[in-house]
């Protein structure tokens, strides 16, 4: 069974004819060919590597079905830096080695994006909460929760 | 960067990485981003059970439904490959490797077992296909137990051996039985005669360090030119040899490559697979590229185990703490056995050489048996086979002193191994280094004098505070000497550097990166040696066909290896710089005379005479002309770097827990570290890599667990029950050093990662077993968790009472 949709991916208009069983992940990934996406529990939902925002709001890509975000605007860590100019926390990433292989990254982005709008100025505890939906096997999560914090700070 | 940035002091500094911008960017390119035209999907039909026979599968439904494009099962495909072993990736060890296929022929040996294949033009028709494989089995007893499977009558899970035992040997005494017998009656003896014996068996359970991006191929068939297959892999130069004698496809028609970007690996990449095979083979087999995706089930329930170890562990020592004798009988829990370079028992093998840690112990009788059984293969898992043998010992050592009174760390110091170079009596060497220096380091750090007040007053209220610590001796890569022997491999470091005419620099490693900077250290080593920027340095890695061989991204061999290689390789390259310049310069100079410092070549003697690094280049490269007698154009050098001596790195780690002892539950108070990397090249890596290899060991420690039910059915195969630590289940990890400069490596440098969840166990459980030592509970056996304290701690009181 397919279905027309329209998709808005960083800004992007995508109208595509689609299997209605296709999972938003691979139709950003797939589709649209935004690889940054990635895929790490293989559709089970828990280790956030696929997470994006949808209508601002972060969301795991493995979860929903492409044809539920019909009409809506996503937005994948390809969208984040804007002009040529990185987001205060891809720049913090950098600056604080809070990735290594960096698979997980894109989606503690967007996760932590959302983040610093809801909480500006978060403590190390509620910092470390807001990850649980993101699993990263490299870093030990120190280093991520330094560069979160910084990229609070710079934003203030 | 500017001019005044660039040349001297780029070792050290903490340079922000290369890698990141695309990282952090979405611009990354993984295997799962790499797409070819009129790529087709495979997808596995794996095992329901196991042990059973195979009585008849039925591919039909599967065959007919629209979009899949060719079926395959074990007994065909047996007919179009060869089987493994292949001698390529067989160890030089005497032991028992199975024949296996990339799928089931005859009967299936553990619960996810490939069984047959679907290739699909869509991978959502490609699992619909897979559904509708119907296979009939008909069960056979399930060999779960180590122990029982080692019994002369259990069901054997090979047919074609006497028994499940893959690999029996004595690690100390020597190759001969009679050497090795007499060792035995010697340290019998020194127990007889000791003040304190120390017996216990130590129990680790089945865990690993599954990475977040599983694994997966793109395999692509081209009539003239062969092979070629992009594999998330730790060694390119070794699959590309293996797939070469198993799809019998000349060596020089198979070409390999690393994606430029893997999600971790840890070690468990580092195996020649039989998934590869057969995607590599159907590339072939229908001239169409094929990619397959592993799903984190398939990856949970195949690879990624290890640490299945049982030590029954005795230590001789003297009244004053002394260890005079160490005697250990580990049995190990290989599964299946069927995975290519390690076959399951290399993982127990290395433990059991490593045993004796960083401890002083020349009296040592450590046998190892290794057994076959109805699970997945051990694959390597960072601290590669140590993990459970470093919780053996750790824990025994804290027992040993608390058995004389003493304080746990003044034990462990008095047995650290002081006088270098030193082999254990296994065998392994250690180069350099300074143990009680890092000791000490965390001790006073830590503040050990400080903690033992506030435990004091912690029992007072009725709080149970404990503080433990865990030692190791890394080995930091490992030379030809020991991997020619244990992996049928080469251990040296290589690297390719050519100069440009544009005086930028390039460096083609046939190794590969899955997250640890190689990209960025190596640029720092060549910017240090030739004085230019590391942002004229680029790295290329990974592809058989334009690097020198490399021996693989294991063991941490970067630090110690690869960047020694690169060093040596600009070293040779100045040197021919140095020569061209004297002679365009008409000076009678020693290469030594040229300084290389900020893009430029200087003339020590008269500083007048120089030449930019870019202008030399060029003038080599391009303009050839009156070149001195003898000399070649061209600016590249390929160098392979063998240690003198092993190199090794040191840790000690020190935890400490506050136990709630209505529960068992108990808090990671604080977490450091001090570790030894002799000269560190960029501290920010190296520190990533300390404490993402803390949060591993922890998360083992407390959280991973591979459960097999009684008939062998895999139940952790999610990440929703096999749990990896999240944020906020561990504490901020402090990392402290105490370094000793490697004097057998060009920058004095020791790799430094892969043994890093090591210490873990001991210090963590030590930490819990201090804490509760008023209660007399004692932890010997792992995961470490609530209900098992909370049941310790209940014994103990009814014991009492």
């Amino acid at each position: 069974m397919y279905k027309d949709v329209t998709i808005t991916i960083n800004g992007e208009e995508y109208q595509e004819h689609i299997p209605v069983r296709l999972l938003l992940v691979d139709f950003i990934r797939d589709v649209a060919g935004l690889t940054g996406t990635h895929v790490g529990c293989t559709y089970e939902g828990v280790c956030g590597a696929c997470t994006i925002q949808i209508d601002s709001e972060a969301v795991k890509s493995c979860l929903m079905l492409a044809v539920q975000a019909d009409g809506h605007e996503v937005a994948t860590v390809e969208g984040l830096a804007q002009d040529g100019k990185l987001h205060p926390l891809q720049e913090e990433f950098n600056e604080h080695h809070a990735l290594q292989c960096g698979y997980c990254t894109p989606g503690i982005l967007m996760n932590a994006e959302e983040f610093l709008k809801e909480n500006p100025d978060p403590s190390e505890d509620e910092i470390r909460e807001a990850l649980i939906g993101n699993l990263c096997r490299c870093t030990g999560y120190v280093n991520i929760v330094t560069a979160i914090k910084s990229a609070a700070e710079k934003m203030a | 960067m500017t001019d005044t940035e660039a040349g001297k002091g780029w070792l050290g500094r903490k340079l922000k990485r290369k890698e990141d911008y695309r990282l952090t960017t979405g611009k990354g390119n993984f295997i799962g981003d790499i797409q070819l035209p009129g790529m087709l999907h495979l997808v596995f039909v794996r095992s329901l059970h196991a042990h059973a026979k195979i009585v008849n599968i039925d591919t039909s439904a599967a065959e007919e439904l629209k979009g899949v494009v060719a079926v395959i099962a074990g007994k065909q495909l047996a007919e179009e490959i060869l089987l493994m072993p292949q001698p390529i990736v067989v160890p030089n060890i005497p032991a028992n490797h199975p024949t296996f296929g990339p799928l089931a022929i005859g009967k299936v040996k553990f619960h996810g077992e490939p069984v047959a294949a679907i290739v699909a033009r869509d991978k959502y028709v490609a699992e619909d296909a897979a559904e509708l494989v119907m296979v009939d089995y008909e069960m056979l007893p399930y060999v779960g137990d180590m122990e029982a499977a080692l019994a002369p009558d259990a069901t054997r899970v090979h047919e074609q051996f006497d028994d499940n035992i893959q690999y029996e040997s004595s690690l100390t005494g020597g190759e001969e039985i009679a050497d090795q017998e007499a060792n035995d009656v010697r340290v019998a003896k020194i127990f007889e005669e000791a003040d304190l014996v120390v017996k216990r068996r130590y129990r680790c359970h089945r865990c690993g360090v599954t990475p977040m991006e599983p694994r997966g191929v793109v395999a692509d068939w081209d009539h003239a030119e062969g092979l070629s297959a992009w594999i998330t892999t730790q060694r390119p130069h070794i699959d590309r040899l293996a797939l070469s004698d198993i799809l019998s496809i000349p060596a020089e028609q198979v070409r390999v490559m690393a994606p430029r970007d893997q999600g971790g690996a840890f070690g468990t990449k580092a195996p020649f697979y039989r998934e590869p095979i057969l995607i590599c083979h159907m590339a072939r087999k229908l001239g169409r590229p094929v990619r397959w995706i592993e799903s984190r089930e398939e990856h949970l329930m195949s690879i990624s185990q290890e640490r299945d170890q049982i030590h029954d562990l005795e230590i001789a020592a003297r009244s004053d703490g002394r260890i005079l004798a160490l005697r250990d009988r580990i049995i190990a829990d290989g599964g299946d056995g069927c995975e290519g370079v390690y076959w399951g028992y290399l993982m127990p093998f290395l433990g059991a050489v490593l045993l004796p840690s960083g401890y002083d112990i020349p009296n040592c009788d450590i046998k190892l048996k290794v057994a076959f059984t109805n699970k997945a293969v051990l694959s390597p898992a960072r601290s590669f086979g140590s993990y459970p043998a470093r919780f053996a010992m750790e824990r025994a050592m804290h027992t040993v002193a608390r058995e004389l009174g003493l304080e746990p760390t003044a034990v462990q110091r008095m047995n650290l191994v002081t006088e270098f170079p030193y082999t254990t009596a296994t065998g392994f060497n250690y180069d350099s280094g300074n143990f009680i220096k890092v000791l000490d380091n965390l001790v006073e750090k830590i503040d050990l004098t400080g903690f033992r007040r506030e435990q004091e007053e912690a029992r007072k209220q009725g709080r149970y505070l404990g503080i433990g610590f865990g030692l190791g001796a890394e080995a930091s890569g490992m030379a030809s000497e020991v991997l020619v022997q244990m992996e049928n491999q080469p251990g040296y470091g290589a690297a390719m550097v050519r100069v440009d005419p544009r005086g930028k620099v390039q460096v083609c490693d046939g190794d590969c990166s899955q997250g640890q900077g190689h990209e960025t250290t190596v640029a720092q080593v060549v910017a240090h040696e030739m004085g230019i920027s590391p942002d004229d340095v680029k790295h290329s890695q990974g592809d058989t066909d334009n690097t020198p061989f490399g021996c693989g991204t294991i063991g941490a061999r970067a630090g110690s290896y690869k960047l020694s290689a690169v060093a040596q390789a600009c070293r040779h390259i100045k040197e021919k710089m140095s020569r061209i310049a004297a002679h365009d310069f008409s000076v009678s100079a020693k290469p030594e005379d040229f300084d290389f410092i900020d893009g430029e070549i200087i003339y020590r003697k008269d500083t007048n005479i120089r030449t930019t690094f870019a202008e030399l280049a060029y003038r080599i490269v391009m303009t050839p002309l009156d070149l001195p007698e003898g000399e070649e154009a061209g600016l590249e050098h390929t160098a392979y770097f063998e240690a003198a001596m092993p190199m090794i790195c040191f840790a000690a780690h020190a935890a400490i827990v506050e136990v709630d002892a209505t529960t068992g539950q108990f808090e990671i108070k604080r977490y450091m570290t001090s570790e030894d990397m002799g000269r560190v090249i960029n501290p920010q890596i190296v520190d990533g890599q300390i404490t993402g290899g803390v949060v591993q060991g922890i998360s083992n420690c407390i959280f991973e667990e591979f459960v097999y039910d009684d008939t062998g059915q895999q139940l952790t195969s999610t990440l929703e029950n096999y749990k990896l630590a999240t944020a906020a289940d561990v504490p901020h990890v402090e990392v402290t050093h105490a370094p000793t400069p490697c004097p057998y490596t060009p920058l004095g440098s020791r790799g430094i990662g892969e043994g890093v969840p090591g210490p873990v166990p001991g210090a963590l459980s030590n930490a819990v077993t201090d804490a509760l030592e008023p209660l007399g509970v004692e932890i010997t056996e792992l995961p470490l968790r609530p209900n098992v304290i909370w049941k310790l701690i209940q014994q103990n009181r009814q014991a009492a009472e």
